[in-house]
């Protein structure tokens, strides 16, 4: 049987070879500490991937890596091995292990993670960005297009009404940097994101809305700190943005065909 | 070449030798009569093994509805009847003679609806229409609310529907006006956007040309009809094949249902490809006997894509290909069978490949999970019925998913179905 190649894990390696340029600009700016951190980071997703292959039957995933990877670029600092264990089993188990693995999961569970750990240890401070990272979100996001698994919509609606922010002058350049990193590593991901065109489109938008809002209003919020909670909001909201998208999509073509 | 802008879709390659040139007319030895993939038909045998029949004569009718008939793609002599337990079809074989009797039905009724129906069924046309929401041919006093013609096919290393008629452009037209009349709505007619013009048509402008893309779904049946007019539960949507048309043209005007197919026969197992033209339940070892590399090979009715293994061209089919088979079964390990059939197969990821396999026609990704969770409900909003799992299988290549979205999809239908029924 002849088959195609767009299988999960083939999207799972399209997105880590998108997320390349990210993480080797990171890892030079980082050292060996960073790649330290990515290590034990993967090593704690893996476990609990087997962990479910055994009890559940479950097959791991590659994107387990994208995890690993996202939670150490921007989990607060000098955590310690146990509370970055305690919020990554947290993250990967609750927010998407339990659903059935990567692509039946509701939020990222980085983003699940960097949360409990952000609200859960608020003394650590949080991580900031370098100009070279920042820059290698762009590759990132560019490569994620060209190979389809990032939603183009999502990164456009996000980079339209950034742009606009940008020249009112409405964000810092440290948050700015940090929703680069945040929208390609945890916005655009395919599953956690909008299923639907225009709900991508509002997504994206309405992640750099939050950016701004958080930057002008949050008063002592740090820059990661700005764009994971923006990034959690949004991809709560994502699965109403698709009903709404829906919803007149069925519309119109009721109102075009008389049925769907 | 492909141009970004000739509209979603894709153009998935097999491998398949260059094609011969020219065309040439086959008539195999032995034909079949066999249901379509998927369906299983109640039937009555009208004629006993070893009875001779001529081309186009009755050999079987529907049990329920015995005005319904199927008609013998070719001169000979009946060599096997087979059914299955429930008297369902399972295959009427002919032995093919050397002379051409054909059997001619009488015309002079067909100026009305009644008197069309009646002639179409009685000559064994009927089973060439397929129905949606559910596939299978339409009952015998059904309605279409419109009817889609098929005169383009985007599968890949389909024959062109246009080649198939050509110089039949009168039968053409005259199959579409008596299309027209059957129908309360209109008539589309699905052409490829490089040729829309030149279509003989319909003088009251019931029957339109819609211009398609050259890439994979656009020339779908089921992405056609969910783009132009939605098949629903009370408004049945007709689809035929623009060869399908001439041949009810040729039939109204001279009495006798042609019963010849244009059929592409490519595929990697092949020394060259071939088009031929052949008649419907055509040996597929005897047309591809000459043509195949020594080796195993699989016989495949259809397209790489939405074929089945087969023994005969089955209905609706026009395309054989030829796939070769590995003999090379090793044990896999436990674990590597565990990693690639896990409990619940692997989710479909929404990305810009599964949107263009559908080509863009309806929002893949909630269609794709409302498939998986079995949630009809949603799938009908989204445009289950128009679809049928041919439609899908785009779809499952590009996932790499090996048929499993069309299960589901099957599933679904016939679940809809039932419920509908009672």
């Amino acid at each position: 049987m002849t088959r195609g190649m767009w299988t999960r894990e083939t999207v799972a390696l399209m997105l880590l070879a998108a997320y390349l340029p990210l993480a080797l600009f990171w890892a030079w700016h980082g050292g060996a500490e960073a790649l330290g951190r990515f290590a034990l980071a993967a090593v704690i997703v893996a476990v609990w991937h087997v962990v479910f292959l055994l009890a559940r039957a479950q097959a791991p995933s590659l994107s387990g890596m994208i995890v690993a990877l996202a939670v150490a670029m921007l989990a607060p600092e000098d955590l310690g091995v146990i509370r970055l264990a305690l919020g990554l089993s947290f993250g990967v188990v609750l927010g998407e292990l339990v659903f059935g693995g990567w692509g039946r999961n509701v939020v990222h569970p980085a983003t699940v993670t960097l949360s409990f750990l952000g609200f859960g240890f608020p003394a650590f401070a949080w991580p900031g960005f370098d100009a070279p990272v920042a820059w290698a979100a762009i590759p990132a996001a560019l490569i994620g297009i060209a190979t389809g698994t990032m939603p183009a919509a999502v990164l456009a609606g996000a980079a339209g009404l950034g742009a606009a922010a940008l020249l009112l002058g409405a964000v810092p350049q440290a948050v700015l940097f940090a929703a680069c990193i945040v929208l390609v590593l945890l916005v655009a991901d395919p599953v956690a994101s909008a299923a639907t065109t225009p709900g991508r489109w509002v997504n994206g938008a309405l992640y750099a809305a939050l950016v701004i809002l958080f930057a002008r209003g949050w008063a002592g919020a740090a820059p990661a700190q700005i764009a994971v909670s923006a990034a959690l909001l949004t991809s709560l909201v994502a699965p109403l943005l698709d009903e709404a998208a829906l919803a007149l999509w069925t519309a119109r073509r009721k109102g075009r065909h008389g049925r769907t | 070449m492909r141009f970004p802008w000739s509209g979603a879709g894709l153009n998935p390659v097999f491998a398949s030798p260059p094609e011969e040139a020219g065309v040439s007319e086959v008539r195999t030895d032995e034909a079949a009569i066999c249901p379509p993939v998927g369906q299983s038909l109640h039937v009555t045998p009208l004629l006993q093994e070893g009875d001779s029949v001529a081309r186009g004569a009755a050999v079987a009718c529907l049990r329920h509805h015995p005005e319904v008939r199927f008609a013998a793609p070719v001169a000979g002599r009946v060599a096997r009847i087979s059914l299955l337990p429930g008297r369902k079809l399972s295959e009427i074989v002919l032995y093919s003679d050397p002379g051409d009797a054909a059997e001619r039905h009488d015309t002079s009724a067909t100026n009305n609806d009644a008197g069309l129906r009646r002639l179409m069924q009685a000559a064994g046309f009927w089973p060439r229409l397929r129905r949606r929401p559910f596939g299978g041919m339409p009952a015998p006093e059904e309605v279409p609310f419109a009817v889609v013609v098929m005169a383009t096919d985007t599968r890949p290393g389909a024959p062109d529907p246009r080649a198939a008629i050509e110089g039949q452009e009168d039968a053409f037209a005259h199959g579409l006006e008596a299309l027209a009349h059957l129908s309360q709505g209109p008539v589309i007619v699905c052409a490829p956007s490089d040729a829309a013009e030149g279509w003989h048509l319909l003088s009251d402008q019931r029957a339109r040309v819609v211009p398609r893309g050259p890439r994979h779904p656009q020339g779908a049946a089921g992405i056609c009809v969910h783009r132009l007019c939605p098949a629903g539960l009370d408004a049945p949507v007709w689809d035929l094949h623009a060869e399908d048309v001439a041949a009810l043209g040729a039939l109204l005007a001279t009495g006798v249902l042609p019963m010849t197919r244009l059929v592409r026969i490519g595929g990697a197992a092949l020394r060259t490809a071939r088009t031929v033209r052949t008649h419907p339940g055509a040996d597929l070892r005897e047309l591809t006997q000459r043509l195949v590399v020594p080796g195993p090979h699989e016989l495949i009715s259809g397209s790489a894509l939405d074929g089945r293994p087969a023994r005969w061209l089955a209905p609706r089919h026009r395309q054989i290909t030829v796939l070769p088979t590995s003999r090379d079964v090793r044990p896999t390990h436990w674990l590597t069978a565990a990693l690639r059939r896990p409990g619940l197969g692997t989710p479909a990821i929404p990305t810009a490949a599964l949107n263009q396999a559908f080509g863009a026609a309806l929002p893949a990704a909630p269609f794709v999970r409302a498939l998986g969770a079995g949630d009809d409900e949603s799938a009908m909003r989204l445009g289950l019925l128009s679809l049928l799992e041919e439609d899908v299988a785009l779809a499952d290549y590009v996932l790499g998913e090996g048929g499993r979205l069309s299960a589901q999809l099957g599933a679904m239908l016939d679940r809809i179905r039932t419920e509908f029924a009672a």
